[in-house]
């Protein structure tokens, strides 16, 4: 079941309603993210845990990585400094860090949501990707009832329901 | 929105309790050694100045990007800024001081030392206390202006008296970009007077703002746990987290930036700032130094729920309240006492300053309601939510 709506207060009001009765909702698409609408989604995201660990991960390698190749692999002299020049690596540990950090947390994002280049958009409705909110309701949730649920959005102010 | 903030008797009788404690130790170290007295006074009073500004930056940063979460918040930043003329006070009594700390003050020392002799017609006694006038009187009148506008807004609601105040914080931040960094090369670079480093002024500027923010949030925290400020809630916490968060970072990245420099520069008259400093209870602190202004505040600061908690956020406040000294003890010491001395001299005066500035704060935050009347973002600000 899908419910168009004009404008946030509507949709806000049809949104309380739906959940109070039970009802899963799948999916709310609104131009602008809305406090109440991500709260009341519940959705919890580990994407942020994860990138710490890159983070971690990448500054050990990069660190690691310039260890090897400035001290044991091919070791030169450069004004005297000692070969492990630690506090010049920092730099370039920063700026790789943030690559390694932003190229794997993007390929584990797209992984878990599964979007990949040249996939072909799942768009529900055409006019959410305009200026309409749109909720969308799971029909095999138990308590669903199709006409209770279009009469209940209808009432709420939908301007679309199907 | 009426909240009267009425001082604790105990907390009145504690500071002055403080500042005699101060007095003593200063007394004490001045009949024993008078360098390592004035050294003291030096450190605790650019301590707590730095406080005092990076508070009334903290004001003005919330003017000119319109924010509206702070409104709320901003008699505890205001009564901050008002320990300016005490701490000018204190500083012009510094003259008495400034041969035992400062070696550009000598006069046999400028005549033979080509290099002081080259920088006296800038760091020379008269016009080094010209410049603390000028400064003090810059800030005290910018910041007593902001507070009076500010009491004003409380009377009726004005959205010219807004404006006003957003044009007030333009002029400070202008003024205090500038000052503030002459400053600080004054009072703590040139104790080394042979040694420079061009990003040292911004380095304290952002531990100014980096402390004062923590400061504001400890003493918010502290209000709210007395039953005032009823309208904190964990957003509120998490944005003042964000404050420190982001400071520490920029501190951390300042403070490396200079070091990386200089060690890969190798240049003599740069290298022996550091050269002194790595060895001995000075190496130890010039780690603890990174450790307690950046590694800790960004490690625990970065998980949403400690961000919003203020078990988390008490600790690392207390933690850098102990950095910004170490820091300040670390640059000065070398220069002017040599010897790594800590002990009840140093706790005393440090216990002293504070004193005085609590009660300094605390008297001006029961000089006005706790939280400003009209402010026009106010509702924004109790209502703050993300």
């Amino acid at each position: 079941m899908v419910g168009v709506f004009d404008n946030e207060f509507d949709l806000l009001q049809a949104f309380g309603k739906v959940k109070s009765k039970g009802l899963k909702i799948e999916e709310v698409y609104t131009p602008y993210p809305i406090h109440e609408i991500l709260e009341g989604m519940g959705t919890k995201t580990r994407i942020t845990h994860a990138a710490f660990f890159f983070g971690l991960f990448g500054a050990l390698a990069v660190l690691g990585g310039m260890y090897y190749a400035a001290v044991e692999s091919w070791p030169l002299n450069f004004g005297g400094k000692p070969f492990n020049t630690f506090p010049s690596f920092i730099v370039v540990t920063i700026v790789a860090t943030i690559l390694i950090v932003t190229l794997l947390t993007l390929f584990t994002f797209s992984a878990r949501a599964k979007v990949f280049p040249g996939k072909k958009a799942e768009i529900v409705d055409i006019r959410a990707t305009d200026d309409k909110f749109v909720m969308v309701v799971d029909a095999s949730s138990p308590g669903y009832d199709a006409e209770e649920l279009t009469a209940l959005l209808k009432a709420s102010g939908a301007s679309d329901v199907y | 929105m009426e909240e009267k903030f009425i001082v604790p008797q105990k907390l009145k009788l504690l500071s002055i309790g403080l500042i005699v404690i101060g007095v003593i130790a200063f007394v004490v170290g001045l009949l024993n050694d008078p360098t390592r007295a004035w050294a003291n006074y030096l450190l605790n009073n650019f301590y707590f100045v730095s406080l005092a500004i990076g508070a009334a930056f903290f004001i003005g940063i919330q003017y000119i990007s319109q924010a509206g979460w702070s409104a709320a918040f901003k008699r505890i930043p205001e009564a901050m800024a008002a320990y300016i003329p005490f701490a000018a006070v204190l500083f012009l009594l510094l003259i008495f001081g400034v041969h035992h700390l400062y070696e550009w003050s000598h006069d046999e020392a400028v005549a033979t030392d080509s290099l002081i002799k080259h920088k006296s017609p800038y760091l020379n006694v008269p016009f080094f206390f010209a410049r603390v006038i000028v400064f003090f009187a810059l800030w005290i009148l910018l910041t007593k202006l902001m507070r009076r506008v500010s009491l004003k807004e409380d009377e009726a609601y004005s959205l010219e008296l807004f404006n006003k105040q957003e044009w007030l914080s333009k002029v400070f931040i202008f003024v205090v970009a500038i000052t503030f960094s002459a400053f600080s090369v004054d009072m703590i670079m040139s104790l080394e007077v042979h040694w420079f480093s061009t990003i040292f002024a911004a380095k304290a500027f952002v531990a100014a703002f980096l402390h004062g923010a923590s400061i504001i949030t400890l003493i918010v925290i502290l209000l709210h746990r007395r039953g005032y400020l009823k309208v904190l809630n964990r957003s509120h916490l998490h944005d003042f987290t964000r404050y420190m968060f982001m400071l520490a970072i920029v501190w951390g990245y300042f403070n490396f930036a200079q070091f990386m420099l200089i060690w890969y520069g190798n240049i003599p008259e740069e290298t022996h700032f550091y050269v002194h400093r790595m060895h001995g209870v000075y190496g130890v602190l010039f780690y603890a130094n990174i450790v307690l202004n950046w590694a800790i505040p960004f490690l625990f600061l970065m998980p949403r729920f400690s961000s919003r908690s203020r078990m988390v956020m008490v600790p690392v406040i207390l933690l850098l309240i102990v950095g910004q000294y170490t820091e300040l003890y670390f640059e000065i010491w070398p220069a002017t006492v040599h010897e790594a001395k800590f002990g009840l001299i140093e706790i005393g005066m440090f216990l002293g300053f504070a004193g005085l500035f609590s009660l300094v704060v605390v008297t001006y935050l029961a000089k006005a309601s706790l939280v400003p009347k009209n402010h026009p973002y106010l509702e924004e600000s109790v209502q703050h939510h993300f």
